[in-house]
């Protein structure tokens, strides 16, 4: 089924860095559509839940060097 | 806000910990590179001792640049050639040619610039949380006869929640009992507390300040105002501006501009540390960085002054407004029309007001209600006692005392409405024309001198009147009023004082708008246009101005559609006029009007002098370089204070 999710990262420290962030969800597999706002640090991800979840984007997130939190 | 031992159980505190760490991990990797490279530094200068010096700032890079060469490896991963893969090139280009100094130089400064732009960027981000964090996590609700405290996000619609006094409103909702004042400042902007009492509508987050209010909920949790408000902010936020556009448009080609000029010096002087440099310092950071934190902090600014402006877009079209159109109704005026008297030609004045109010009891028009009201007042109140003053000067009949009054207003046989012009209706055989000039002369009725003179009068003094005919002759006039609202006559000083032209879009007759423009000192006014008038006027004034239209939302979404930034008034809980409009106030406050416009121009010269720090700073290092006057460390100092100042400069607008 297809789940929609936002997660906020609130210290991304360049726009490069929040699309660096997008690619790489993006890639993951069951993920639909994800995007991630520099500006508001906003992140929405829409994936099919039989295959991946909110702890699993934010494992990338944080492998990356940024703090997810839940919003 | 929670602390984290709040709601984290124990077990899962381990876990919590390494979040804490890794929340504070830039601080400290930076801090560290930081003492490392001061060490490593002095090491070199006062004992002369090479081999350990260069150990130390060797390690001082390895230390700062782990996290950026991983970020690094990302990007590249992602195909992306990003800031932190040129970092890392460059620091191990730097250690490689045994330039040790620069390479730890190079991630110290970088390591710093990063941490604090994503700190001060974390402010502009949580600017708006700290509107959601006024809403109480809970709720005291009434639930089978006993009140019961809840997460306010699990209130259902229709259950009634008590507030006490001092406390925070925990969901949206309608005032069942109770009576206090509210302090609305987090949706609408307004420090003035407003007057809640049963009927009135109140929002989460709103400050019960007074008395205990039972309020019935119509929406909890994410389904509130302020909630909806701050995720249209955020959808503004969002969005790119147009000048965003362009510099996103000129990146994608100035960046492989750089590489090209970077491999290009690196072919012709075969030193690779000055192509490592020039892509590094080339990176176009501050002018990506510069407008959209501009917008940022100017959308979140506004959002907390009770004003929604819907996109980075429309602040600077906004930021060049030179025309202001003010519907006249509702918008200058309060909106509340008044009967503020009656005159009698022939006829006893009671008489012609409870003729007037059967020929309008099945019209919705503001005129009709106000007349209706009166009637109904006038007839409660048989002693003579008045809700509005009447003052006649002379005629034929004054409406003192009132002794017919006391009749009920019947419904009318028939009804018709004449649209923009009164109507007409039949009772008992007998037929009431209630409207303007251009009515009775449809209707072939003659109207005799002292009635247009009166008339006159009237409409001289800011009023409307309308003819009341019974069977084709006049027998009397009703003037009305809607009082102008006190802010008014300051804001279009303002907007005059701020080189702005303003006009007056109104349905009344010339002589009514003529009075009222004085009255508020409005440059300009357009009279008896139809809502469509207003359209085509406000095309005609975009032809040679940047034009805004201020009104209600709903009855002037066309020219608020047609407006180059349509402004509606009073938006907070119709969210309509959150719909048509591009820029809305939560008040129905005037006084937004010329912040808001102000904070627009501030916003466009925000933007222009980031982008020309931008500019400047990568004209200036780009020369240095290739001169050979600037290296990497200090071409990375100058790059990072550049990015720095145009973050610092762009939060300047939080606090306009």
């Amino acid at each position: 089924m297809t789940e929609t999710t936002q997660l906020r990262v609130m210290d991304f420290d360049c726009p490069t860095c929040a699309s660096t962030v997008e690619r790489a969800i993006r890639s993951a597999e069951g993920v639909a559509d994800v995007e991630v706002h520099y500006t508001t640090g906003r992140i929405e991800v829409t994936y099919d839940e039989r295959v991946t979840g909110p702890a699993a984007f934010e494992q990338t997130i944080e492998n990356q060097g940024y703090t997810p939190q839940t919003a | 806000m929670h602390t984290f031992t709040d709601f984290v159980p124990t077990d899962r505190l381990p876990d919590e910990w390494l979040r804490v760490g890794r929340r504070h991990r830039k601080a400290a990797v930076t801090a560290a590179s930081g003492l490392l490279y001061a060490g490593g530094w002095s090491v070199g200068h006062v004992s002369g001792l090479e081999t350990v010096s260069a150990g130390v700032l060797v390690l001082a890079a390895v230390v700062g640049g782990y996290d950026i060469a991983k970020q690094g490896y990302y990007e590249l991963r992602s195909r992306t050639l990003g800031i932190k893969t040129l970092v890392t090139l460059a620091a191990v280009g730097a250690v490689v040619i045994g330039e040790y100094w620069e390479a730890a130089a190079v991630v110290f400064l970088f390591s710093l610039g990063s941490y604090l732009e994503g700190r001060t960027m974390r402010k502009t981000r949580t600017a708006l949380q700290e509107l959601l964090e006024l809403t109480p996590d809970t709720a005291l609700v009434r639930r089978d006869g006993a009140v019961v405290e809840v997460p306010a996000r699990e209130v259902e619609e229709g259950e009634v929640v008590v507030v006490k006094p001092g406390a925070e409103i925990p969901v949206d909702g309608v005032v069942v009992d109770g009576e206090s004042a509210v302090n609305q400042a987090p949706i609408t902007g307004e420090s003035a507390p407003v007057h809640k009492t049963d009927g009135d509508e109140v929002y989460a987050a709103t400050v019960n300040q007074e008395g205990a209010l039972e309020v019935r909920t119509t929406g909890a949790g994410s389904d509130t105002t302020l909630q909806r408000i701050v995720r249209r902010v955020e959808a503004a936020q969002e969005t790119k501006s147009p000048t965003e556009s362009l510099v996103d448009r000129f990146a994608t080609y100035y960046t492989p501009a750089v590489v090209v000029l970077a491999v290009g010096a690196f072919a012709v002087t075969r030193d690779a540390m000055l192509g490592l440099t020039l892509l590094v310092i080339g990176c176009p950071g501050a002018l990506v960085i510069g407008p959209p934190v501009s917008v940022v902090s100017a959308v979140g600014n506004a959002a907390r002054n009770g004003v929604l402006v819907k996109g980075g877009e429309h602040l600077e079209t906004a930021g060049a407004i030179d025309l202001v159109a003010f519907d006249k109704t509702g918008t200058l005026t309060k909106g509340e029309t008044t009967v503020t008297g009656v005159e009698g030609f022939g006829t006893d004045a009671d008489e012609v007001l409870r003729l007037a109010a059967v020929a309008e009891k099945k019209s919705e028009h503001h005129l009709g209600d106000a007349i209706v009201t009166a009637a109904r007042d006038r007839r409660e109140r048989p002693d003579g006692a008045r809700t509005s003053d009447v003052v006649t000067d002379g005629g034929t009949a004054t409406v003192e005392p009132a002794t017919g009054g006391s009749r009920p207003v019947p419904d009318p046989d028939e009804f018709d409405v004449v649209a923009g012009k009164g109507v007409v209706a039949r009772l008992g055989g007998r037929e009431i024309v209630v409207g303007n000039r251009a009515l009775l002369d449809d209707r072939e009725v003659a109207v005799p001198g002292p009635v247009a003179t009166h008339v006159r009068e009237r409409e001289t003094r800011g009023e409307t009147a309308v003819h009341v005919a019974l069977d084709g002759e006049i027998v009397g006039v009703v003037a009305l009023r809607d009082e102008l609202r006190e802010a008014a006559p300051g804001v279009v000083a303002a907007l005059h004082e701020a080189g702005v032209r303003t006009v007056m879009l109104t349905g009344d007759n010339e002589r009514t708008a003529r009075a009222v423009a004085e009255e508020v000192g409005i440059d300009d006014y357009r009279a008896g246009l139809l809502p469509a008038d207003k359209q085509a006027a406000i095309e005609a004034f975009r032809e040679d101005h940047t034009v805004a239209m201020v009104g209600d939302g709903i009855n002037d979404a066309p020219s608020l559609a047609a407006a180059d930034v349509g402004i509606a008034m009073g938006a907070a809980g119709t969210d309509t006029a959150i719909e048509t409009a591009d820029v809305a106030l939560m008040a129905d406050d005037l006084e937004r009007i010329p912040y808001a416009i102000g904070l627009s121009r501030a916003t466009r010269w925000n933007v222009a002098e980031n982008v020309a720090v931008a500019v400047l700073t990568v004209a200036f290092l780009l020369a240095g370089v290739l001169g050979s006057v600037v290296h990497l460390a200090g071409g990375m100092l100058v790059h990072e204070g550049s990015v720095l100042l145009v973050i610092l400069n762009g939060m300047r607008l939080l606090r306009y």
